[in-house]
């Protein structure tokens, strides 16, 4: 049984097939979630005392900010199975995810600087939060731009994955770095969300948006995924099939 | 608990001061993720193309060889 | 002859055929310093103020310019390969080589800066810091650059692709080295943050010509 779930995600075209249906299941889910969650969000929660309803932009922000994070570590659990178990699969996994990842870091990073100014008079502030996410964006950005560099796909995937593993263990000193340097600089009211305990009126929404989004993104990656495999396949008989099938 | 915080449709869309921030904010939420969705597509179709013209061009060359 | 007595003396060599690399790092540091005064102001105590940190960028830029030569050259020539069949691990051939590139071309651009501290009108104990951080980082900048160039090494025309790959990765210790100037021009104690920085900087210098290799590896013996 462990062996034949090893061979399973091996093959391109089993996870070819199934991502499709995946694809699907996440694509409706994360409509039917991010659309209940937004308007909740926008229209049903509380206003904010403090900042009216500028704050309503974390119902966007705080899910994409996190999840470019958290596509950014998926990376480097690819770049770890491409090493330890040279599943080719995990490398179209990280092409796809830093594509993704850049795309939710950049979204971050405007939601971010929009909710800056009524809430601190400027477009962008250097603080530690808005300084990381644009180091993460700069991370991404050299990933693809290594990747469309390197013609070997082969060597390509492993340079990534390179890249990757020792950006990671960097992530968290240049977080904490930031941290430190903006502490440094800067008076401790410049937190973004410093605020007391939500109801749960407002974060219910906020919730149930970090799974749309999360859902937006895993759609986003297989159906990326799926492109890439037809791509690196199109020499075999089961991409020949599929082709002429359509 | 759960109500609508405003009073008309068109103070939802003001959303008094705040309307003229939030809203691009979600606009370019719409743009970036339907964006990529639609570029992710137009990817898979291009790469059905191309691999379609390349099985084109085999196949013409199949009985002559 | 030990493998390392010959590969100091072959990279010896290859600094003093070259006087031009030698040398334009050094000519863009005191060039760019020189547009400071010009694009700011020639108030000596606004640069005295802003002095070592532009310093600190302006070296940083001229390390990088010659970053994507680390390998290239080698790589070009053939000698890469045979690094392989020397008797050393191969990170530590890529030790040896990061050692000298930082003896024969980064410490004596460094030992430059003073004369660009004196342009700046960056006073005395902030200079020592500066030189100091300058010291301690130099030898993590490096291997991060290296690892730049090495992935980059099969790319036909990459230039400042390695660079920008490796940018975001100098950020702890550019801020680590702008906390120990910030604490010299207070008067503070630089020692703790110095320390930090020293620290940082042997354990890159020690883990990262690990991942050198292996991205030398991959681009030597083609995809393994």
């Amino acid at each position: 049984m462990g062996w034949r779930w090893f061979h399973e995600w091996g093959s391109p075209k089993w996870f070819y097939d199934r991502a499709g249906r995946w694809q699907r299941v996440c694509g409706f889910l994360a409509l039917a979630l991010l659309l209940v969650g937004t308007l909740w969000g926008l229209g049903f929660a509380p206003a904010d005392y403090q900042q009216g309803n500028s704050y309503r932009i974390i119902y966007l922000h705080v899910p994409v900010a996190f999840l470019a994070q958290a596509l950014y570590v998926a990376m480097a659990v690819c770049a770890i199975v491409l090493f330890v178990w040279k599943m080719k699969l995990a490398d179209v996994g990280m092409q796809a995810l830093a594509v993704v990842g850049f795309g939710f870091t950049v979204l971050a990073l405007f939601s971010g600087s929009i909710w800056g100014k009524p809430t601190w008079g400027t477009y962008w502030v250097w603080d530690a939060r808005l300084t990381s996410m644009l180091i993460l964006g700069f991370l991404y950005l050299g990933l693809i731009g290594l990747r469309s560099a390197i013609q070997n796909p082969d060597q390509a995937g492993k340079a990534c994955a390179i890249l990757v593993l020792v950006g990671v263990v960097n992530l968290p000193i240049i977080k904490y770095s930031v941290e430190w340097w903006s502490a440094l600089h800067q008076p401790a009211s410049f937190k973004l969300t410093e605020k007391p305990a939500m109801p749960a009126s407002m974060w219910v929404p906020l919730l149930i948006n970090l799974l749309g989004y999360y859902l937006v993104a895993a759609y986003l990656v297989l159906a990326s995924m799926r492109t890439v495999i037809l791509d690196r396949e199109r020499g075999s008989a089961w991409v020949r099939e599929v082709i002429e099938r359509d | 608990m759960i109500e609508f915080q405003f009073d008309s449709l068109f103070n939802f869309l003001r959303m008094a001061p705040h309307g003229i921030y939030i809203w691009p904010v979600y606009g370019l939420g719409l743009l970036v993720i339907g964006g990529l969705a639609i570029w992710i597509r137009y990817q898979h179709r291009q790469a059905i193309r191309k691999i379609r013209r390349i099985m084109n061009r085999e196949s013409i060359h199949e009985p002559k060889a | 002859m030990s493998v390392e007595h010959r590969f100091l003396v072959r990279e010896l060599k290859l600094v003093l055929a070259r006087p031009g690399d030698f040398f334009k790092p050094m000519w863009f540091l005191i060039l760019v310093i020189s547009m400071v005064p010009l694009a700011l102001s020639p108030d000596s105590k606004l640069l005295g103020e802003i002095g070592s940190a532009m310093i600190w960028v302006a070296t940083l830029l001229a390390l990088l310019l010659n970053a994507d030569q680390l390998f290239r050259d080698d790589f070009v020539d053939g000698v890469l390969e045979q690094w392989l069949f020397f008797n050393r691990p191969l990170f530590w051939l890529v030790i040896l080589k990061l050692f000298c590139h930082w003896l024969f071309y980064v410490v004596p651009l460094i030992l430059v800066t003073p004369l660009a501290g004196m342009m700046l009108s960056v006073p005395n104990d902030v200079m020592i810091a500066l030189l100091v951080t300058l010291l301690l980082a130099t030898p993590a900048l490096t291997c991060f650059s290296a690892l730049g160039a090495a992935l980059t090494l099969g790319t036909a025309r990459s230039g400042i692709l390695g660079v920008l790959v490796m940018l975001p990765l100098f950020v702890p210790v550019i801020i680590l080295a702008a906390g120990v100037l910030t604490r010299a021009s207070d008067g503070s104690d630089i020692l703790p943050l110095l320390a930090l920085l020293g620290a940082f900087s042997i354990a890159a210098a020690t883990l990262l010509p690990l991942a050198v290799g292996v991205a030398l590896r991959l681009n030597i013996g083609g995809s393994s």
